[in-house]
């Protein structure tokens, strides 16, 4: 009878895997996943064990066509049974496979293949999950001869092992301890002041600034003035003039007809220069008188 | 008839309410002659605003509605056999025409796409074997929907370059949805009279190439975009390219004479910075949402010291 069971289900997988896709209307579907995966990627000789076959799509459907499982030529179908659960806002899809492995070494399963039409774009897809690499051991120990002198030789390799990881684990810890040793104590912190508004000397600044564009009437005089007044209110490099404008210290109307001749100044055409300059001092004359 | 680009924001300050960095932009672009990407959800007028552009300039407007099954020959024009007279016979498509809106460009599949960018790029369009020069100007303003991604194709980095500026079209403030409220709520918007001639376009145009940038500001424009490149920021694949910089040193130009004057200040560089680099950046995950690509990019830009 359990060789009658068993023959049903290796036939009705078979007719699975060799029934034409293109022969069938397909689904159509928006598959957010499909993975194969195993209870155990090392199964022991003659013990079953089970291939898990896990798709998810957005519909909720009744039935899931087209799934289509590797040959598994090196293992011994036992059983297979699935499930489709409403979950997520759609369907998940899972499938179990009962195998069971009868040469040791490692076996390797192709992907688990889903064709359906991408309900997104409309086409025709053959979605692949990941494939699986299983290693076949010996007998299950409990199925093993197990004999006295086994038995130690695995409780010593089994101590064996524990002082390796034990061992390995302090070294790490030794030299982590060494590297925090080593390390140079942090830098202490140092907090820089916001620029201060240098208020009481502005009328000196503008002396100053108003210097340095009649020594040199040029672009380069212009640029200087500028950061002088720009810094007497509090400007910093990375602030443009509307940045500047918008600072309280710049409330002043003389002060803000001043910053906007020195910007053009520095900034204006070889043709309109020397008048900007002449603007900007006559400003800066007015200023500080 | 026209006394400057400002005639055409306070026309199109009469339909538009509480989008003047859209109309800024739409007219930097102009000035500029570069073409313009919109992008925000939908009823934020970013269709009238394109469609107040053209009806305030003489100039041509054209319509095309993107969608999965546009054909390149429905943007580009075709030949048409005529039997009576046994020749081909040229169809033009929408993109000759002065301003051409592309609504939803990210609805349409790459080869549409490519189309229009490669237009937008030549200035000419290759029907069968003539080649036909586009109009004179010629702007795209191309909106996107950043809500509803479903059923669209993405712009590569490669054609968003294309776009002189991208402008993230946002919501209004509560006093500008009141005011929407109070203007439009019967009816639809005004139209537009046209307050300028292609020719003073044009003549617009040549003004803003002539505006002056110092070498200090040049030097600036690609501190900006080597940055973008070269600060290693965690969130930043790839930095802007050099057509950025052209892009910022044109659109300064234009600023400043939006702006009245014939010489550019940091200020302009730094208004029109983001306009220029946001689509140009290549940002990955770790931006996060909620403007997190204009919080990295205003970010970075402040890092540059004004000259």
């Amino acid at each position: 009878m359990a060789r009658l069971c068993r023959f049903i289900v290796v036939a009705l997988i078979v007719a699975r895997m060799t029934a034409p896709a293109a022969a069938q209307s397909l689904q159509r579907l928006t598959v957010t996943q499909l993975t194969l995966a195993a209870d155990t990627t090392t199964p022991h000789i003659e013990t079953p064990f089970h291939l898990i076959v896990t798709a998810h799509v957005r519909e909720h459907i009744a039935e899931l066509d087209n799934v289509d499982l590797p040959i598994l030529a090196e293992l011994e179908l036992q059983g297979d049974e699935h499930v489709l659960i409403p979950r997520n806002g759609g369907t998940t899809y899972r499938e179990t496979i009962t195998v069971v492995a009868h040469h040791s070494g490692a076996i390797k399963i192709a992907p688990v293949t889903l064709d359906a039409v991408d309900a997104r774009s409309g086409k025709a897809l053959r979605y692949f999950s990941n494939s699986l690499t299983l290693h076949v051991r010996g007998l299950a120990p409990m199925a093993a001869t197990v004999d006295v002198w086994g038995a130690i030789g695995a409780f010593f390799g089994w101590l064996l092992r524990l002082i390796l990881i034990l061992a390995g684990v302090a070294a790490a810890l030794f030299v982590v301890a060494a590297l925090v040793r080593r390390r140079p104590p942090p830098a202490p912190v140092v907090t820089l002041a916001a620029p201060t508004p240098v208020v009481r000397d502005s009328k000196a600044m503008l002396r100053e600034a108003l210097d340095a564009l009649a020594r040199n009437p040029s672009r380069a005089g212009a640029l200087r003035a500028r950061s002088i007044v720009r810094r007497m209110v509090g400007a910093t490099e990375a602030e443009t003039l509307a940045d500047v404008l918008r600072r309280p210290l710049a409330v002043d109307p003389d002060l803000r007809d001043l910053l906007r001749a020195l910007e053009r100044a520095g900034f204006t055409h070889d043709g309109d220069l020397r008048v900007a300059i002449a603007a900007a001092t006559a400003q800066l004359e007015r200023m500080t008188r | 008839m026209n006394d400057g680009p400002a005639i055409i924001t306070r026309a199109l300050e009469r339909t538009i309410v509480g989008q003047s960095g859209v109309i800024e932009a739409l007219l930097l672009g102009l000035l500029c002659g570069g073409h313009v990407l919109l992008e925000g959800p939908p009823g934020l007028a970013k269709t009238l605003a394109c469609r107040s552009l053209a009806d305030a300039l003489h100039g041509e407007f054209k319509r095309i509605q993107f969608t999965p099954d546009l054909l390149p020959s429905d943007i580009v024009g075709t030949r048409i056999f005529d039997q009576h007279e046994s020749v081909f016979t040229i169809v033009r498509g929408p993109v000759f025409a002065n301003v051409v809106l592309a609504d939803e460009i990210n609805r349409a599949p790459a080869k549409v796409q490519s189309a229009l960018l490669e237009a937008m790029q030549e200035r000419q369009v290759t029907i069968g074997p003539q080649t036909h020069p586009l109009p004179d100007p010629f702007i795209v303003m191309a909106t996107m929907n950043p809500l509803d991604s479903e059923g669209t194709y993405a712009l590569p980095i490669a054609q968003m370059d294309r776009f002189l500026l991208k402008i993230d079209v946002g919501y209004p403030s509560r006093g500008d949805e009141l005011a929407i409220l109070e203007r439009f709520a019967i009816g639809d918007a005004p139209t537009i009279a046209p307050v300028a001639t292609l020719d003073a376009v044009r003549d617009w145009r040549s003004q803003a190439h002539a505006v002056h940038v110092d070498d200090a500001l040049k030097r600036y424009i690609v501190e900006l975009v080597v940055v973008t490149r070269e600060a290693q920021h965690p969130a930043i694949d790839h930095g802007a390219s050099p057509r950025a910089t052209l892009a910022i040193a044109n659109l300064t130009r234009a600023k400043a004479l939006l702006e009245g004057r014939d010489y550019s200040v940091p200020d302009d560089v730094r208004a029109v910075a983001p306009l220029a680099l946001r689509h140009r950046v290549g940002f990955n995950f770790r931006v996060g949402s909620d403007g997190g690509s204009a919080r990295v990019l205003d970010e970075l830009i402040a890092s540059v010291p004004v000259p």
